[in-house]
């Protein structure tokens, strides 16, 4: 086989407009491909993310009160007890908002230091009772659990006792006491009350918000909720009873209560399934169009490598009637092919690296992994001489008689 | 000599069906991906209520923690809503045109006809010059008067659906229903109203950025006589709502938006003077510790400091640009492929006396057709990718969804673009068919 690099160059250079075209393309599809696989995977990997919390049995019903009329104290007391009743429920608690939506999504500030300098930590802040940590699946890592004594009900107009204990996740933990253990350090919020860390849980989601609050820094306050109008009920049902109970507990709460209604009742699987679809839809989206791209990309190669062939025919009779086997006549397109690929692909690169410094500097996304650059390269370029097998071995079919045909 | 050129178009893309259909296709997809990101993008920047964006503004305060800005990644702005002492301060100048407060308060429909279980319902708490400040269109009635805003009289503006749902879209004034288990007159219901963003709102409480606008509408002071904290957003420093609604009405939290309609610039600098005046004198009793921060913004400006366009739309627009960039350069490479091809036709015709020139036109001809059909087949690909774009985010929370909605400004920008674009494409190889030389393809067989 032999494979003259000098000649296929300048044939290249004189009639460059095809190749300038297919490297172009090639350039452009490599940049965006490698890119938008990079935001993909970090989508995927929000999704993968895990809630800390059990969905597969637990529910929320969130109730928001009609007028002064409603008791929420006493309402909250007596559905709870009722809840606590039921055979199929494991276990029931009160909280301001339903975890993984936005409903009662309540955050504030935490510092380690009495006179609030220095270091401040954002955190979303769920009210709990000694029941919570056991509803939500969340398990204790160091100290203990609120108690039924330490749960402080709602105010009725007196001004409320300073709440003096806290239970945060390690994540939360660590943002504030980053070389120490934080169990039994005190911690202020922005009312200056001294909170006692009394228990360290794993990480776990609250009421998430899209306003910059880590995910993962939660705390638990021992009061019942319902200050502003409006809480929610979560229940874990046993396992397989979730639906039953679901229907029976909304039945009765809603039944139970001329002045308050039920807003919404929801399973913590479905509001994890809302929480992820954004990252999903626009993965997919991503992907659907990365694929398309390829294709077109593909096709193009193909059509101009056709024409490419179709306009050099007497070239290849001329060649093979001076002895060329027709696997030579293959080898050189290809070859051709694989050097407009190559150059594509260089510069495919370095618009790739501009593209990613450009997202990772406006969108906050990590810097390109250049692992994915690499894969991007092999792939375009093992799909780009796919595309030009077809054509290049129809062009080994032209028969060396072409040469003498024409002029 | 059209018809000719058409009929020569024809039977050129007869002769090579698939690489013809692949410049379609082509030519469709990136349209289509376009069409869908640039409606999504311009829905999501377009400002709704653009022929009043020089009388309207939002008012606002900094009363915020003198330690600590109201938003640490922007700490030049001041909280986007007011505490209730200086709302209702403000509401009672003169200056103004027309002035409107309004916050979010929870509660449910009962009582009408038919309807077995109560509606639970994000009621909007305002005053009466809402309706006429935005322009909100009545199906039915119009909005209370000012002395049921100063009673408060127990009236009530419904939405198009709630009435479609409960009165099965009949027309409902002068019934009454009940709000909260309290018997309210209907004085008005809403025609179709659905802004996008919903500008006069963006603290991202109740329905969100691109939510349908919270309804129904009650006098503001129903808030305030019945002690319903607000449903919406509210943010607080010091300490707190504190425990009893009195507490609320007298801390630092902010819960209340206003706007104002200030037609000329006379107006809006005496109205600037008041709250600078209303500042410098709280400020001697303690309050407003921050720097000086009062505002008058206008929908334009509101829309810029609340980042209503999300990073991810702007991304899409981007690629959806290089998506098209891609197509057309396909298109170019296709595009001289296949004249290329059929130049010994053309060079026959030029034997036969035709200019370069009216090669050229022939050949810009085919291209024309080529980017009908590529815009007509992008555009029903593009509507379909609503549809789907705007089904598979229903169930999440970003407001992409929303805007994906089928915006005629929108979609014949996109066209225009692409259209323009695939015809400035065809013209290189079109030109260069036109130079070649017909001897060469003539000796030929």
């Amino acid at each position: 086989m032999n494979l003259e690099i000098r000649p296929l160059l300048s044939a290249l250079g004189r009639n460059s407009t095809g190749a300038v075209l297919v490297a172009l393309q090639v350039a452009i599809t490599l940049a965006v491909l490698v890119n938008a696989a990079w935001i993909v995977s970090q989508h995927i990997r929000q999704i993968e993310q895990p809630t800390g919390l059990d969905t597969r049995d637990t529910f929320a019903i969130e109730i928001s009160s009609l007028s002064n009329r409603f008791n929420i104290a006493q309402a909250e007391s007596e559905d709870l007890a009722y809840l606590r009743s039921l055979p199929g429920v494991a276990s029931a608690t009160a909280s301001i908002g339903i975890p993984l939506t936005g409903y009662g999504s309540e955050n504030g500030a935490l510092w380690p230091d009495p006179a609030r300098h220095g270091t401040q930590v954002q955190t979303n802040v769920l009210d709990a009772d000694w029941q919570t940590l056991s509803t939500l699946g969340v398990a204790l890592l160091a100290g203990r659990n609120f108690r039924s004594t330490e749960i402080q009900p709602l105010s009725d107009g007196k001004p409320a006792q300073p709440l003096s204990e806290i239970i945060l996740t390690q994540a939360l933990a660590q943002a504030l006491f980053p070389r120490s253990d934080a169990l039994g350090k005190t911690v202020y919020n922005s009312r200056g009350n001294p909170l006692t860390i009394i228990g360290i849980t794993h990480n776990f989601m609250g009421a998430v918000c899209e306003c910059g609050v880590p995910f993962y820094h939660t705390a638990l306050l021992p009061e019942m909720p319902g200050a502003g109008g409006f809480y929610a009920y979560l229940v874990r049902a046993r396992p397989g009873r979730l639906n039953t109970i679901l229907g029976e507990a909304q039945r009765h709460i809603g039944a139970s209560h001329r002045d308050a209604v039920i807003v919404t009742t929801m399973t913590l699987s479905d509001a994890k399934e809302g929480f992820e679809s954004d990252d999903r839809n626009m993965a997919i989206f991503l992907s659907a169009v990365t694929v398309v791209m390829l294709a077109v990309c593909c096709l193009g190669i193909f059509g101009l490598m056709t024409f490419n062939v179709g306009s050099r025919t007497r070239q290849i009779g001329t060649r093979r009637a001076v002895g060329a086997r027709r696997h030579d006549i293959v080898a050189y397109f290809m070859m051709e092919n694989a050097i407009i690929l190559t150059a594509g692909a260089l510069l495919g690169c370095v618009l790739a690296l501009l593209l990613g410094y450009w997202l990772t500097a406006h969108y906050s996304l990590p810097r390109l992994d250049l692992a994915y650059l690499l894969a991007g390269v092999v792939l375009l370029w093992l799909i780009g001489q796919l595309a030009a097998w077809q054509p290049a071995r129809r062009a080994a079919s032209v028969p060396p008689s072409v040469a003498t045909r024409t002029i | 000599m059209l018809g000719y050129y058409l009929r020569l178009a024809c039977k050129s893309f007869r002769r090579t069906p698939g690489l013809t259909a692949l410049m379609v296709g082509a030519i469709a997809f990136g349209i289509a991906a376009c069409i869908v990101t640039l409606t999504v993008y311009h829905t999501m920047s377009g400002n709704p209520i653009w022929w009043k964006n020089d009388v309207l503004y939002a008012a606002t305060m900094d009363s915020w923690d003198p330690k600590s800005p109201f938003d640490s990644s922007h700490p030049k702005l001041p909280p986007d809503q007011l505490t209730y002492r200086d709302a209702t301060y403000l509401f009672g100048s003169d200056i103004p045109r027309r002035k409107a407060l309004f916050t979010l308060v929870g509660g449910a429909l009962s009582g009408a006809p038919g309807q077995p279980i109560a509606l639970s319902v994000n009621t909007e708490a305002t005053t009466r010059d809402f309706f006429r400040m935005f322009d909100v269109p009545f199906e039915y009635g119009g909005p209370w008067s000012s002395e049921a805003d100063r009673g408060p009289e127990p009236v009530i503006v419904l939405s198009r659906a709630e009435n479609d749902r409960l009165f099965g879209g009949a027309d409902s004034v002068g019934r009454t229903i009940l709000w909260n288990n309290l018997s309210f007159r209907i004085v008005g219901v809403l025609d179709t109203w659905y802004p996008r963003p919903k500008f006069y709102n963006l603290t991202g409480g109740g329905s969100g950025d691109f939510g349908i606008p919270e309804a129904p509408f009650v006098p503001f002071r129903w808030s305030t006589v019945l002690h319903r904290g607000p449903a919406g957003a509210m943010d607080c420093w010091d300490s707190g709502p504190g425990s009893s609604y009195e507490q609320l009405l007298a801390s630092t939290c902010v819960w209340i938006t206003m706007w104002v309609e200030l037609p000329g610039r006379a107006q809006r600098e005496r109205f600037l003077e008041f709250m600078n005046a209303y500042w410098a004198q709280q400020r001697k009793q303690g309050r407003f510790q921050r720097p000086l921060n009062n505002h008058l913004w206008r929908v334009s400006q509101w829309l810029g400091i609340h980042d209503v366009v999300s990073g991810d739309s702007r991304l899409l627009l981007d690629l959806a640009f290089a998506f098209l960039a891609v197509c057309l350069i396909n298109t170019i490479g296709v595009l001289l492929a296949k004249f290329l091809r059929g130049a010994a036709v053309s060079g026959v015709r030029r034997a036969l006396g035709a200019s370069r020139r009216q090669i050229f036109e022939q050949h810009l001809v085919e291209v024309a057709l080529l980017a009908l059909a590529g815009s007509g087949l992008g555009l029903l690909l593009g509507a379909l990718g609503l549809q789907g774009v705007h089904a598979m985010y229903a169930k999440g929370y970003s407001d992409y969804g929303a805007a994906a909605h089928f915006d005629p400004r929108g979609v014949l920008w996109a066209l225009a673009l692409a259209a323009v674009t695939t015809v400035a494409a065809g013209l290189y190889p079109a030109w260069r068919i036109g130079r070649v030389s017909p001897a060469v393809y003539l000796k030929s067989q």
